[in-house]
């Protein structure tokens, strides 16, 4: 457990580290000119940074998701936590170009994206829990409508309102990005957030291996399974709501990183966790570097957010991963 | 004699308002194997869930070690009893040492670090019932037989004093079923166990079991020796089947089978 946690941040390390070669124009290499370099460096680290927070969260998120909800398919994103968040940051934006008041700006797109995240996941748990009881198959359906009826009021907002299709990069809450404008402040809100978040999860990370199981088995292996669902989910999604506040929905990632750390360590949560968090931080790190290289102005023209590339890369990544499993499995029955 | 492991009195429960359990009565001392009959529906898995805990009786007490169950805390319970259920799950890609691991779970520290002592009850528990071999292999390349044996196996990694199975043999041949009845007699008699469990196979709980316990429609119908409970008359009314008994010379339990004539 020990040695996974040690290699998984060694890989991180050096992935992060390659990353810092690309620049924001996408130029790869260092500025060898001093002074360039001073200005240039701390802001190459700090979108490392939050990119490897952002995937290590979502990679986080995801295990915890798939042990809970006993469904390999769940990412963090499966119970609301995005779509709550892209609908009230849309809703900010209204506000912010109806009022042009300095304080509802102020509040920043960030709180209202986190607020939106909690919102939603908070009527999720509502809706599915009965008498404090949560179940799986319950909760992804009520999770699935909710993101249903979050992403219809934020069509029927973007058309209501003739000046956001205008204005146009509106899209920005419906594909992420990892954001340059966030103020320190914010950042070590997430950071914290992500942090303790994922002690917490770590701490439970053993009872998580009797999660997937029936739930009268994890009782009767000492396990308070309707505790442990609780306080999975609800630790999971505050952890993926703090990184969707400052980055957006960023897709895959958190489906993805679960099965291949999965692929690598193999199924016991407690080498899990930190595998999936560290693939989940390089290749978000790796992604966005990839990103700003492929938004060059020689290549694409325009800045590319990442989550256009995860999802493009993704998809097709995961679907390979399904088809090789499915071989596995016919070979055995 | 001394006080039994768990003594259950009185016990009711209902579905809503539908009633499962009427009125069941039953004692489980260390050392014995009992046998739970009954149709489909007469409340044997209720019951059993009933006396782990996870249902709560609606009226009646069970007492485990002289405590109310619902007074113990899940985690001290886990290490007296062990529970298999009548469809036991795991992932598919898990394998076999994996499983067993998770037998320790009521005795992880926090983070669930395992002590060297957790890991070698795995092995011990392993070698005892010729697991070695599996350890490494994922659950999908079992066989029904080799599954159930990791499910027992995992019970007994935690230890328990009692075992509480639930139609254990219902993926089973004939081979395994025995062999599993002789294991968990072995157990009982070697290492004190007591195990109670839900079985629909008569003639062979009679030849298993120490202590038959026949339910009818949630109310026990009969209990004792198989000699006892065997009779057809009982058993044809519990069935409502008509049964022959058949006593086989130079063994002590009678054979009994629905007469088709």
């Amino acid at each position: 457990m020990l040695a996974t946690l040690v290699i998984a941040l060694l890989v991180w390390a050096a992935v992060a580290s390659a990353c810092m070669l690309v620049g924001s124009t996408g130029h790869i290499g260092i500025p060898s000119d001093p002074n360039i370099r001073r200005f240039v460096l701390p802001y190459r680290i700090e979108i490392v940074l939050i990119a490897s927070l952002v995937g290590a969260a979502l990679g986080a998120a995801g295990v915890v998701y798939q042990a809970i909800l006993r469904n390999p398919l769940a990412d963090p994103y499966l119970l609301g936590v995005s779509s709550g968040a892209s609908l009230l940051s849309l809703l900010w934006y209204v506000g912010a170009l109806a009022t042009i008041s300095v304080s509802f700006q102020a509040i920043g797109q960030q709180a209202f994206a986190f607020a939106g995240a909690m919102l939603s996941i908070g009527i999720v748990l509502l809706i599915a829990s009965r008498r404090g009881r949560i179940e799986p198959v319950t909760l992804i359906l009520v999770g699935v409508i909710v993101n249903a009826v979050n992403g219809s009021l934020y069509l029927l907002i973007y058309f209501r309102h003739p000046e956001l299709v205008a204005r146009g990069g509106v899209f920005t809450f419906l594909v992420g990005g990892i954001q340059t404008n966030l103020t320190r402040q914010q950042e070590w809100l997430a950071a914290g957030c992500v942090g303790v978040g994922w002690i917490l999860l770590f701490y439970l990370a053993g009872q998580l291996n009797v999660a997937p199981l029936g739930e009268a088995e994890a009782e009767a292996l000492g396990v308070r399974i309707q505790r442990l669902r609780w306080a999975g989910l609800v630790v999971a999604s505050v952890m993926t709501a703090s990184v969707v506040a400052i980055s957006g929905p960023i897709g895959f990632v958190g489906l993805v990183c679960p099965h291949l750390a999965r692929l690598i360590v193999g199924s016991d949560q407690r080498r899990l966790l930190p595998a999936a968090t560290a693939l989940g931080a390089a290749l978000l790190a790796l992604a966005d570097a990839a990103s700003r290289y492929l938004s060059r102005e020689s290549l694409l023209h325009t800045q590319m957010p990442v989550g256009v590339l995860t999802g493009l890369l993704g998809g097709p990544f995961f679907l390979l991963l399904l088809w090789q499993n499915r071989r596995r499995t016919e070979a055995t029955p | 004699m001394t006080a039994p492991l768990l003594e259950a009195t009185n016990l009711q429960f209902a579905y809503g308002d539908r009633p499962v359990l009427r009125d069941v009565s039953l004692t489980l001392a260390r050392g014995e194997v009992v046998a739970l009959l009954g149709p489909n529906g007469t409340g044997k898995s209720t019951l059993i869930r009933v006396l782990l805990g996870h249902l709560r009786a609606d009226r009646g007490q069970v007492l485990w070690e002289n405590r109310d169950v619902r007074a113990w805390p899940r985690r001290a319970f886990a290490r007296r009893v062990a529970y298999l259920p009548q469809s036991p799950t795991a992932d598919p890609d898990q394998r076999v040492a994996d499983v067993l691991r998770t037998g320790r779970a009521p005795y992880w520290g926090a983070f669930g670090l395992e002590s060297a002592h957790d890991v070698a009850i795995v092995s011990d528990v392993a070698r005892q019932l010729d697991l070695i071999e599996l350890l490494p292999r994922p659950m999908a390349e079992l066989s029904g037989g080799q599954r159930q044996l990791v499910f027992l196996a995992r019970c007994l990694v935690q230890q328990p004093v009692a075992l509480l199975l639930d139609e254990p043999n219902t993926f089973l041949d004939l081979r395994h079923q025995v062999d599993l009845g002789q294991r968990l007699r072995r157990l009982a008699k070697e290492q004190g166990l007591a195990v109670l469990m839900a079985s629909h196979d008569l003639n062979l709980a009679g030849a298993l079991a120490d202590r038959l316990i026949l339910l009818d429609a949630g109310v026990v119908a009969a209990e004792g020796s198989a000699d006892r409970v065997l009779d057809p008359q009982v058993v044809g009314k519990v069935y409502g089947l008509p049964m022959r008994r058949l006593d086989v010379p130079g063994q002590v339990q009678p054979l009994i089978w629905p007469d088709l004539r």
